[in-house]
């Protein structure tokens, strides 16, 4: 349905993007996962057609959309990180101006608007002004607006950020029923690992302005099939002790979280006599010990030695 | 482009401290204002003071009257029955003789005293504050006024008007003799016409006396001069309040979703410049209506006159959102919102100053009195300035049509610059 070759862009000498290739297919979701600054924004910015990419194409059922921009903008709804609505207008004034400029007919407009608030369950609050509205609330209405003129593929920008956990179950059950009720096709940027684990089908992991790795689920977290990771809660922390566990032959990561030491290492290895010998060194006591599964984030901080939040 | 005017009119309309400065801000400055200085004025709202005026005369104006009526005697563009007629006029009443009869007449004589003197002593007497102001007919205007108006000539002749500094008595003598200028020039111009006028006095408006213009007053009162110049300023204004508002629209990213949407690119630049024109026509409305109701600025005036004050405010109306179109295409081009806006803000206040809204332009240096004529503020309020004096059509079509076609090109340029997609900074 749409896919990218090459995408590049380029801020002055600075590259932000490069050789992206990405492909959605019809009714699918698919989550493009980096840190802050890995390039997730432009990139939607050039696939949503309002940026020019420098090199590279975007092409929507095998048609470029460079030149001809309009095709993928009637198919698509984006939803932008920030809240873009008209803070001094009603939810339904703002439903309404963007539905008009959607060109939804006007004998459906009003059915659509009270439909789409309905759907992000702020109907009694629809004569409410944007500026009164809470953060959770108003990320709501800013997937509304995306959504009034039925598009076909959703581009959802980090959608969740900043907003209380209630809001964002919300949003996450919203836009899940999208998927499954619609056929809606999703592309999805977060950094928040167990969103996408929860949402996508696919996953593109970016970092630094390229896609380091992609694939389902599964195929990303073979990648860890060779290692273990396991947690130990310590009685306290101990930063020396982390560094001597990480220059353990078989010690690949080490990541301090809280009391927590999060550790990858060889499949099969046996490190746990040398931690408890450690441990003791430092006078600091092992509480916990457990194997965990991998997940997205492991499979990122294996790949990049960083965490997503760093 | 309706959902955007709509859009537009209603987010200004949320906004009530905006609405509250555009309107209630400039009627309190007219009122602060006009109470304040209204100490130069008694009961009837005519001059309380002496001013004195310096006029030094260069010109030689027998020699000149002998040039042109041998030119005129000579030329085939004349016809010949005006020809006689035109000479009579120019020896019975030459313009050097009008001008300063006018200025000595009981009807202005009575509040300016002109005293004829060498340039040397008017300049001394200018510079140590014995006079007001000083004007200067240079050699050789007779001539070249005379061959501006009946043989052709390229080269209007102007006086030299100069004061130390600015003031109420500066701003009224000047715009005295500019009255009786522009009244001179029109006589002898109705009378190559072969129209017959009265070529020995200039025919100022007096009194109840019914003259080509139909002011009762021939002077301004400084309530009614607040009213036009802070009214025109503060409607200019609006221009950059209008591409202010991009700024928000930019970093809220609603522009981006407009963008998105697939609407008409110019449906949002002309959103916009409509909604200029709209609240900008209120605004000055309001401005001179309230003035109006609490100063009683323009009573007694005749439909004649609102209505041309209702063309010069269209036509103002609709420059001044020109420039909101100019404003809202570069704003959309700079990358720094707050560098856009402190730029905007500079040119409206470059525009008020040399456009005559905060001095008169007269105190400004020649070049910067050229480039404020063509400032849409400064045209306007020449225009106001003119229609309140004469109500004469003849005298404000023109720079009506300049500030048209001000219009014009600036949404023109405005619809050049307006960012493609990707250039959006």
């Amino acid at each position: 349905m749409i896919e990218t070759i090459q995408l590049s862009k380029k801020f002055k000498d600075k590259t932000v993007v490069q050789d992206v290739d990405m492909y959605l297919d019809q009714g699918e979701s698919v989550g493009l996962l980096g840190p802050n600054g890995a390039g997730k924004s432009t990139t939607i910015s050039m696939i949503s057609s309002l940026l020019k990419p420098s090199s590279g194409d975007v092409k929507l059922n095998g048609e470029s959309i460079i030149k001809n921009p309009s095709d993928i903008r009637k198919v698509l709804g984006v939803v932008p990180q920030d809240i873009a609505l008209y803070q001094e207008l009603t939810a339904y004034e703002n439903l309404k101006f963007f539905g008009r400029i959607y060109r939804v007919p006007k004998d459906q407009l009003e059915d659509r608007i009270q439909h789409t608030l309905e759907l992000v369950g702020l109907k009694d609050r629809q004569k409410d002004l944007i500026k009164t509205f809470s953060g959770g609330m108003k990320r709501r209405i800013n997937i509304a607006s995306a959504l009034l003129h039925q598009p076909n593929i959703l581009i959802l920008d980090e959608p969740t950020v900043g907003i209380d956990p209630q809001s964002r179950n919300y949003i996450l059950e919203m836009i899940r029923r999208l998927k499954v009720q619609n056929g809606t096709t999703i592309l999805y940027t977060s950094h928040y690992m167990e969103e996408v684990e929860q949402l996508c089908d696919r996953v593109y992991i970016m970092d630094h302005g390229k896609v380091i790795a992609s694939g389902s689920q599964s195929e990303l977290l073979s990648i860890l099939s060779n290692e273990d990771t396991i947690s130990v809660q310590l009685s306290k922390m101990s930063p020396p002790l982390a560094k001597e566990v990480l220059a353990l032959e078989p010690v690949r990561q080490v990541e301090e979280d809280g009391d927590t030491l999060k550790i990858i290492s060889k499949k099969s290895s046996n490190i746990i006599s040398d931690l408890v010998r450690l441990a003791d060194q430092h006078q600091v006591k092992i509480i916990n010990f457990q194997m965990v599964n991998p997940s997205l984030e492991d499979v990122f901080l294996h790949l990049t030695g960083r965490t997503l939040r760093d | 482009m309706l959902t955007f005017l709509k859009k537009d009119l209603l987010l200004f309309w949320r906004d009530r401290k905006e609405v509250l400065l555009v309107v209630i801000l400039p009627l309190l400055i007219i009122v602060v204002l006009s109470i304040s200085m209204s100490g130069m004025f008694d009961g009837d709202e005519n001059l309380n003071v002496d001013l004195s005026l310096g006029l030094v005369i260069e010109d030689q104006p027998e020699e000149a009257i002998e040039v042109i009526s041998n030119q005129i005697s000579m030329s085939g563009k004349i016809p010949e029955d005006v020809k006689d007629n035109l000479i009579n006029s120019i020896e019975s009443a030459p313009p050097v003789e009008l001008l300063t009869n006018a200025l000595m007449s009981p009807g202005i004589g009575d509040w300016v005293t002109v005293k004829t003197l060498t340039e040397k002593e008017a300049v001394d007497s200018v510079e140590n504050g014995g006079r007001d102001a000083m004007l200067v007919i240079p050699s050789g205007y007779t001539e070249q006024l005379l061959s501006y108006l009946y043989l052709g000539t390229e080269n209007k002749p102007e006086l030299s008007f100069s004061a130390k500094e600015t003031s109420f008595e500066v701003d009224i003598i000047h715009d005295t003799i500019e009255g009786i200028l522009n009244q001179m020039n029109l006589q002898y111009a109705l009378s190559l016409s072969g129209t017959e006028v009265d070529m020995t006095q200039i025919q100022l408006p007096e009194g109840s006396t019914e003259s080509i213009a139909a002011d009762r007053d021939f002077t301004m009162g400084i309530d009614q001069y607040f009213t036009l110049s802070m009214g025109v300023l503060f409607v200019l204004f609006m221009a950059s309040t209008v591409a202010t508002r991009i700024t928000l629209e930019k970093r809220e990213q609603t522009f981006n979703r407009v963008t998105l949407s697939n609407a008409p690119p110019y449906h949002f630049l002309f959103g916009k410049t409509c909604a200029t024109f709209i609240l900008a026509m209120l605004q000055i409305i309001l401005i001179f209506m309230g003035s109006h109701l609490i100063l009683d600025v323009f009573s007694d005036r005749t439909m004649m006159f609102w209505s041309g004050l209702l063309l010069i405010s269209i036509v103002f109306s609709l420059a001044v959102a020109g420039l909101a179109a100019l404003m809202t295409s570069i704003s959309l081009r700079i990358k720094n919102p707050e560098t856009a806006n402190g730029a905007f803000t500079g040119i409206i206040m470059l525009f008020g100053t040399i456009g005559g809204s905060f001095v008169p332009i007269y105190v400004l240096p020649d070049w910067l009195q050229k480039i404020g004529e063509f400032t849409p503020n400064g045209q306007t309020l020449s225009v106001l300035i003119e229609w309140f004096h004469f109500e004469d059509l003849s005298l404000i079509w023109l720079p009506l049509t300049v500030l048209t076609v001000f219009t014009v090109i600036s949404v023109i340029i405005s619809m050049m610059l307006y960012p493609k997609r990707g250039e959006v900074s």
